[in-house]
């Protein structure tokens, strides 16, 4: 008998400046679609209806009222910019669909129709900043695309920076997508920063590393990168110029769950035994697997049913376990740090010790505070990241 | 003391007024996720506590008590607007809002108009702490321009030096320029000639 078939909406772009990012959200997304398929524990089977808007803002508006108008789609999975969920918003509160979004962003949302499963900046820009500061250097030199995320990345690490007695030596932003970045490696070889935090994303953050290597590698100089987005196949692009980068992610290739090497394994078996997958990749695959898991326990596709069913509906996805926070609809995750090697794979260092409440308003940021000491009005907070060395 | 950042809600209460329900629990929700404590109010109840901002409906309005309207003038004051014609602007004017929000409510929005109201609030105090300062300067103007007259005529200066040398002496007094002034005049104490 043939199983009821739920139509999926998957958005992501296929050209553009972040194309890259959006190849493997598709990649990532199909491949739990059809494992979802073939597993006899789901009474449906999803039917994926893809949409490319090309990178083109207003395209993600009207790609997503042709699903939901036209192919009466409740549940749309993609979207990587804040720019394009932001367009995405509107559409899908009006008409009371779900929007399952993969990306880490900067937070400060919460919509009732969205489910956010990528990273909040608790998870990502705080550990990483707070890694720096007590090890490295209190002087950063920040470098990003000139929109919303660098924008409040930047921010809150100058919050962070500032409360540490430390400060932000320069803060340079190029527009998405330029490739001039020449000025500004030439002045970070000049002024010789301890810390250079890198917040561009796509191909100038490739250019950018790869420059950024050549300058500072001529001058003798070894400045450590910071990034909260490089990922495993953006390693591949750049090239060896990308070793040596320290990230924060909540996925990489390199976690060692057996969750994950399967999950690695079913990748390279479909994309090949040189391919990796992504953090926001690996997060699709978990945003369709949450999705799937939770129109089975709703037994219905309605949206109100299927965010009561998922909430708080613990799932061992690659990267670990993962689950909705009811209370704001975004994902508890566990935060991790990393170094990119010369082979395009992270070496993790650092993960907390037990998956962290996603802070998506950073309401229980206390900059002057280390994170193990922060508390909130009812005492300590459970979930505050505690250091553990990964061997 | 530095001044609480308007971004950070963690800890804020809040009095809420609100007549539909569904836009009640939309605020109530959305306060959990920033960290304020909502309490839920209606203009004739009488308040035990000084909250840190109040969230009102229009439909609240006109206030009619006097006293309510005082109370109000406390604490930084969101309108929550059903219409935004003229005659309902004109009533939400006398709460002298520090941001608004237009109904139906949603989650977007709430945030910003939170800070938005808590920013303002503190400018506003500010300047009117400010205000106070130079309506108290230009008041004491006169008692300054007393002194100054005093002190050329014992002292035989000039009406720059006379002043200089007040200021001077406020200086090593620690004192205003004000201060010192309304103890020459009332005093007749004049400062020591120091050079």
């Amino acid at each position: 008998m043939t199983k009821p078939s739920v139509p999926v909406g998957i958005v992501c772009s296929q050209s553009g400046p972040y194309q890259a990012m959006g190849r493997e959200i598709l990649k990532s997304a199909i491949m739990a679609v059809e494992e979802i398929n073939g597993q006899a524990e789901f009474d449906f089977s999803i039917a994926p209806h893809i949409r490319d808007p090309r990178g083109i803002v207003s395209e993600y508006h009207t790609v997503c009222d042709d699903l939901i108008r036209n192919v009466g789609v409740e549940h749309i999975i993609g979207c990587y910019t804040s720019a394009s969920r932001k367009q995405v918003l509107p559409i899908v509160e009006r008409t009371d669909r779900l929007l399952w979004y993969p990306a880490r962003y900067e937070g400060f949302e919460c919509s009732d129709n969205v489910i956010y499963v990528g990273a909040s900046p608790n998870h990502n820009v705080l550990p990483l900043v707070r890694y720096v500061l007590d090890n490295l250097s209190r002087e950063f030199f920040c470098v990003g695309s000139n929109y919303v995320w660098t924008w409040e990345t930047n921010r809150v690490t100058r919050e962070l920076v500032s409360a540490a007695n430390g400060h932000i030596l320069a803060e340079r932003l190029l527009e998405l997508g330029e490739s001039a970045v020449g000025h500004i490696v030439d002045e970070i070889v000049r002024r010789k920063p301890p810390i250079v935090f890198n917040t561009l994303v796509g191909s100038s953050s490739y250019d950018f590393i790869r420059a950024f290597n050549a300058g500072t590698k001529a001058a003798g100089l070894e400045i450590p990168m910071l990034s909260c987005s490089l990922c495993e196949p953006e390693l591949a692009i750049v090239g060896p110029a990308s070793a040596g980068c320290i990230t924060s992610s909540a996925y990489f290739e390199s976690i060692r769950l057996p969750e994950n090497r399967a999950f690695v394994t079913r990748w390279r078996a479909r994309y090949g035994e040189d391919s990796s997958p992504s953090v926001d990749g690996q997060s699709a695959y978990v945003a369709v697997y949450l999705l799937a898991r939770a129109l089975q326990r709703a037994g219905t596709s309605d949206i109100a049913e299927v965010r009561r069913a998922a909430a708080g509906y613990r799932y061992n996805s690659p990267q670990g376990p993962v689950w909705i926070d009811g209370g704001n609809n975004h994902c508890v995750l566990t935060p991790r740090l990393a170094v990119s090697n010369p082979q395009g794979q992270f070496d993790i260092f650092w993960e907390a010790e037990a998956p962290v409440k996603p802070d998506p308003y950073l309401t229980q940021l206390d900059v002057a505070v280390s994170p193990s000491k922060e508390t909130s009005a009812g005492g300590a907070l459970p979930n505050a990241p505690h250091l553990r060395v990964v061997k | 003391m530095s001044r609480r950042s308007s971004f950070s809600l963690r800890g804020r209460k809040a009095l809420v007024a609100i007549k539909d329900e569904r836009d009640a629990t939309i605020v109530r929700r959305q306060f959990e996720r920033l960290g304020l404590e909502g309490v839920a109010w209606t203009p004739a109840e009488p308040v035990d506590f000084a909250p840190d901002l109040v969230l009102i409906d229009d439909e609240f309005l006109p206030l009619l008590q006097p006293a309510q309207r005082a109370f109000l003038t406390r604490s930084p004051v969101i309108a929550l607007l059903g219409t935004e014609t003229p005659s309902r602007l004109k009533l939400v004017f006398e709460l002298d809002p520090a941001s608004f929000l237009i109904k139906p409510l949603r989650s977007a929005g709430i945030y910003a108009a939170l800070v938005m109201a808590f920013e303002r609030n503190e400018r506003t105090s500010e300047l009117k702490q400010q205000i106070f300062k130079l309506e108290q300067r230009l008041r004491s103007r006169r008692v300054v321009l007393a002194a100054v007259l005093q002190v050329m005529h014992s002292h035989a200066l000039t009406e720059p030096a006379s002043f200089a040398l007040i200021r001077r002496t406020a200086m090593e007094q620690r004192k205003t320029i004000e201060e010192l002034s309304a103890e020459i005049t009332a005093r007749g104490m004049l400062p020591r000639a120091t050079g």
